[in-house]
Parts: structure tokens; C-alpha cells; sequence
């Protein structure tokens, strides 16, 4: 195990690198490291067995500490500033997207659990790499720039609530007050560590190590009220983000994430692909790719119209949006984790979801730039007219 | 002065009134261009909620605008809007887009140990002396050197 991981780690580094170099996300790069140690190739030529449940921990803390970071980074004073058009906006986005999901999984014959399962899938958005490309073109700070990174905000926050409404287990109104429960000790929590962030106990780095313990409770908390556990690691970012000492528990936090744990998770994504699934894989992938980005477009761009945004400026949002990344393999593992899916549904379901994460990621720059391209041709033509 | 002695001491023995007058205020509406001219010349600066008010909301230090300074970097993992303020590309405006809102601070009754023990902890090298959520002036390593060796 220790030889498979060091591999796994240097690989997962550099072929991060590599995809950063040609300005692909590092994401990419560390799931196809997994491929590449996964049982297709290395375990196929030279008998490497990369899959085991010991990398799966490794991988399930990786998810822990993401889903906090993620938490600790939106924060919960920013999704108390996001403002009238990012609400109405990711509203729009969250519900179309998941919307969209359910519908593919429904036309493809899937069951109401595995149709939402989808849905789930569709929801998450990774902004990263729009604004990269928005920066590129010098539009971050346009109306569009500002709505995508506001949006972003609460996508996940809104994904992460209808994944503990639609995959939390139990009868339906047991579920509800389990949520309700759950969403009661967040708000304590909240609470509390506003009043003992001034006690004056002087223990080294007490601070980073309670923010990592809370994190692993609060999962286990969120797990065991039959919720998903990346729900308890995220809020538990949430919580942890009213703290003064924000900032320091996030670059700890993502340094520990970074060199170890969430590598690891994305090359196991990468392990765990299945080339099987490839061959009876065309169906769902015709209506799954296209669906996931074609309902990130219709719901922002919606929200963004009524938001009175112009019609171009309101389908840039939309494409703006398309890319899925961490969350979205972060939701599929879990829903594969929970057993909503069939060996074989699984692995289709995955190859398609990472295929889907590497062609949004390949089309969004593409996209945007010809959508917000003519978007500025037609401003300083009409301008100049 | 001895070291213990000091230690021993609250912030209200060793704070100067006249400091105030002194300290690098601005509202949290006001323009980045008039956060980078204040620190020009000092290492950070306070934001109080309006002009004239004392209410304080934030902190800006000459560490976050190293950052927004150096070319941007994004890292391999994005998540909400923090990544996406940037000087060159435009989204960083007002003071209350780049300042830490969440602060650590001290008391007039707070010991001098005790408010050093915090600077350590938690990485900071200034702690703004709060009274009912409103400033009344500043502990630096400066300041307690200065006190230390009879300066003020």
C-alpha cells in the first residue's frame, strides 16, 4: 500500500501539473493518474493493486476535507451578502439543473432514487475554470464575471441541502425532522463557537486541531441522522468560517487537503474507472452530458433574465456555469458509497459523470468566449452607431 | 520596565489616548486606491463601518496586498468568490472587498501576556483594542517594545 500511495501521489502531482500547463484543470490530471495506477493499466501490466479499502479511507477523508474547505471558503458571511440576482439566479440554476437530471435518469428507465441520484449530480457547479477564462478575457469584474462568482457561492450550499433532503434514509417526515435536527445543531454550533472564541486557553495550535476534529464529528453526525457525511464536512466549514481565525485553519487545512488527502481522493476517482462500462455506456452518456450542461444554461439564464439581465449576457451566466468538477465527483462517489446504484449502474454512472467534467471543462472557455465575444462586438457597434 | 512586569499589566495601563488620532482608519466603503495610499506608509489599515464612525468591520494588511499585488494564481481547487478578487482584473474596488472581516482582538482589561500569547497564537502582529465593538487604539510588537524599553 505505502508503494501504490507514494506512486500515486508523484504521479497525481505531475500529471496535475502537465494539465495546468496547457491551462486544463489539475482535477484532470489527478484522475487520470488514477487511471493510469488503476487496475487498466498498471495493475494490468505490472500487477499494481491501487483499489483497496485502505485507499478508500484515504479517499473518504480527502472528500471530508474538501467538502470543508469548500464550506470554510463560501463562508457564512458571503451567502448572507449574495444579494437579490444571486439568489433568484442559483435558485433557477439549482432547481432546472437537478430538474434536468431527474429527467434523463426518468427517460433512461432509472428508478425515482437513482433519477434523483442524477439530479444530484447535475446540480454542483465548479467556477474555477470560468474564471480563469474570465480573467482571461479581462470580464471578471463585468455584471456576468460578478453574478457567476455570486452564484457559485450558494450552488453548492443549495446542492448540498437538496442532497440531505433527497438521499437522506428513512420514512419521509422521520427524514424531515432528522434535516431539521440537523440543520438545529448547526445553528448551535454556530452559536457556541462565537461565545468560546475569546476563552483564553493557550494550547498550540488547538484551534487547527478542534477545526479538523469538528469536521470529522460533525460528518459522522450528519451520517449518522442518515444523511450524507459530506453535508456534516461542509457545514461544519460553515461554522468554522465565523471564526477569527478563518484564515489560518483554510491554509491549514488546505495544505494537509492539497499534498495528501484530496489527490488521493481524485486518483482513486480515476482507479475506480471502469474502461467495461465504456462499451454500454453510449445511451446515458448521449443524454447525460448534454443535459447536465444544457440545464446549468436554461436555469441561469433564466434566473439571470429575470434578474433583467440581456438575453446574451443571461446565456454567458449560463455557460459560465456548465463546468463540473470536485463537487460533482464528490456527489457521485457518495451516491455510489450509499449503494443507489447497481455494480454496473455505478460504473457507467462514473465514467459518464468524469467524462462529463472533462468535456464541460473543454467547452466552457470555448463557449464563453464566443458568447461574450459577440456580446462586446455588438456593444461597441452599437456604440459607434 | 521588566518583561513579567509588563506582562502583568492591562492594556489600559500601557494605552496612549492620543494613539487614536494616529491610527490608519478608513471606511469600508472607501476606494482601493485610498487603502494602497494608506499603506504606503504604515502595514495596515483598520475599516471602521462609515465615515467618522469607530465601529469597527475589518482589517487590511500589507500581507493581502502582497497578494493582490503578485501575479494571480489560482489554486488547484476553487470554491466561492475569495479567488475571483483580484487588482488586475478589476474586482477588488472598495476596502470591503478585500478586508478580513473576521477579527481577532483585545481589551482594555486584557494583561499584555495574555494579548502577546494571542499575537503568537494566531499568527498576527497587531491587535486592534476594542470597547463595545468600537476601536480605541492598537497593541503592535512595536508598541510593546517601545513600552518595554521606556520609550513612551
Amino acid at each position: 500500500m505505502l508503494l501504490e500511495i507514494g506512486i500515486a501521489l508523484i504521479l497525481a502531482k505531475l500529471a496535475g501539473y502537465a494539465l495546468e500547463r496547457i491551462k486544463q484543470p489539475a482535477v484532470i490530471g489527478e484522475i487520470l493518474a488514477g487511471i493510469i495506477i488503476g487496475p487498466f493499466i498498471a495493475g494490468k501490466f505490472f500487477g499494481i493493486e491501487y483499489l483497496s479499502p485502505e485507499t478508500e479511507g484515504i479517499a473518504q477523508l480527502g472528500i471530508i476535507l474538501l467538502l470543508f474547505i469548500s464550506g470554510l471558503e463560501i463562508g457564512i458571511e458571503e451567502i448572507k451578502t449574495a444579494g437579490k440576482n444571486g439568489i433568484i439566479t442559483s435558485m433557477f440554476d439549482v432547481a432546472i439543473a437537478f430538474i434536468f437530471g431527474y429527467f434523463a435518469g426518468y427517460t433512461l428507465g432509472y428508478d425515482i432514487k437513482t433519477s434523483i441520484a442524477i439530479g444530484n449530480i447535475f446540480v454542483a457547479t465548479s467556477v474555477g475554470i470560468t474564471v480563469r477564462t474570465l480573467m482571461e478575457m479581462h470580464a471578471l469584474h463585468s455584471k456576468v464575471g460578478e453574478l457567476i462568482l455570486t452564484v457559485a457561492v450558494l450552488d453548492d450550499l443549495l446542492g448540498i441541502i437538496i442532497l440531505s433532503f433527497t438521499l437522506g434514509q428513512g420514512e419521509p417526515l422521520l427524514l424531515i425532522m432528522k434535516v431539521f435536527l440537523f440543520f438545529l445543531l448547526f445553528i448551535i454550533a454556530v452559536f457556541v463557537i462565537i461565545r468560546i472564541k475569546d476563552i483564553k486557553v493557550h494550547v498550540p495550535r488547538l484551534i487547527l486541531t478542534s477545526a479538523i476534529s469538528f469536521a470529522l464529528i460533525f460528518s459522522a453526525l450528519a451520517k449518522s441522522l442518515g444523511l450524507a457525511a459530506i453535508t456534516g464536512a461542509f457545514f461544519a466549514g460553515l461554522v468554522f468560517s465565523n471564526l477569527p481565525q478563518r484564515r489560518r485553519i483554510n491554509e491549514f487545512s488546505r495544505q494537509m487537503g492539497e499534498i495528501f488527502f484530496i489527490p488521493l481522493f481524485f486518483v482513486w476517482v480515476g482507479a475506480s474507472f471502469d474502461f467495461y462500462a465504456l462499451k454500454d455506456i453510449g445511451v446515458l452518456v448521449l443524454l447525460f452530458i448534454p443535459m447536465a450542461l444544457i440545464g446549468k444554461i436554461i436555469g441561469c439564464s433564466m434566473g439571470a433574465k429575470i434578474c433583467k439581465f440581456n438575453t446574451r449576457d443571461a446565456i454567458a451566466v449560463g455557460v459560465g456555469m456548465m463546468p463540473r468538477m470536485e463537487v460533482a465527483l464528490v456527489v457521485v462517489t457518495t451516491e455510489i458509497a450509499m449503494g443507489i446504484f447497481s455494480e454496473t449502474l455505478a460504473h457507467q454512472v462514473l465514467a459518464a459523470t468524469i467524462l462529463l467534467v472533462i468535456i464541460s471543462s473543454l467547452l466552457t472557455p470555448v463557449l464563453l468566449k464566443v458568447v461574450y465575444r459577440e456580446e462586446k462586438e455588438n456593444k461597441v457597434e452599437k456604440q459607434s452607431g | 520596565m521588566e518583561l513579567k512586569e509588563l506582562h502583568e499589566k492591562k492594556i489600559k495601563e500601557i494605552l496612549d489616548e492620543k494613539q487614536l488620532w494616529n491610527m490608519p482608519i478608513l471606511d469600508k466603503d472607501a476606494s482601493i486606491e485610498e487603502v494602497l495610499s494608506v499603506l504606503t506608509g504604515r502595514d495596515h489599515v483598520w475599516i471602521v463601518e462609515e465615515k467618522g464612525s469607530k465601529k469597527l468591520c475589518g482589517v487590511i494588511t500589507e500581507s493581502d496586498i502582497l497578494r493582490l499585488l503578485a501575479p494571480h494564481h489560482l489554486p488547484k481547487y476553487v470554491f466561492g468568490k475569495r479567488y475571483g478578487i483580484s487588482l488586475h482584473y478589476g474586482t477588488a474596488k472598495k476596502a470591503k472587498d478585500i478586508m478580513h472581516k473576521q477579527l481577532i482582538k483585545c481589551s482594555l482589561e486584557d494583561k499584555v501576556g495574555e494579548v502577546l500569547a494571542r499575537m503568537v497564537n494566531t499568527r498576527v502582529r497587531r491587535l486592534p483594542v476594542v470597547e463595545k465593538d468600537e476601536i480605541v487604539g492598537e497593541i503592535t510588537v512595536h508598541y510593546i517594545l517601545q513600552i518595554l524599553l521606556g520609550k513612551r
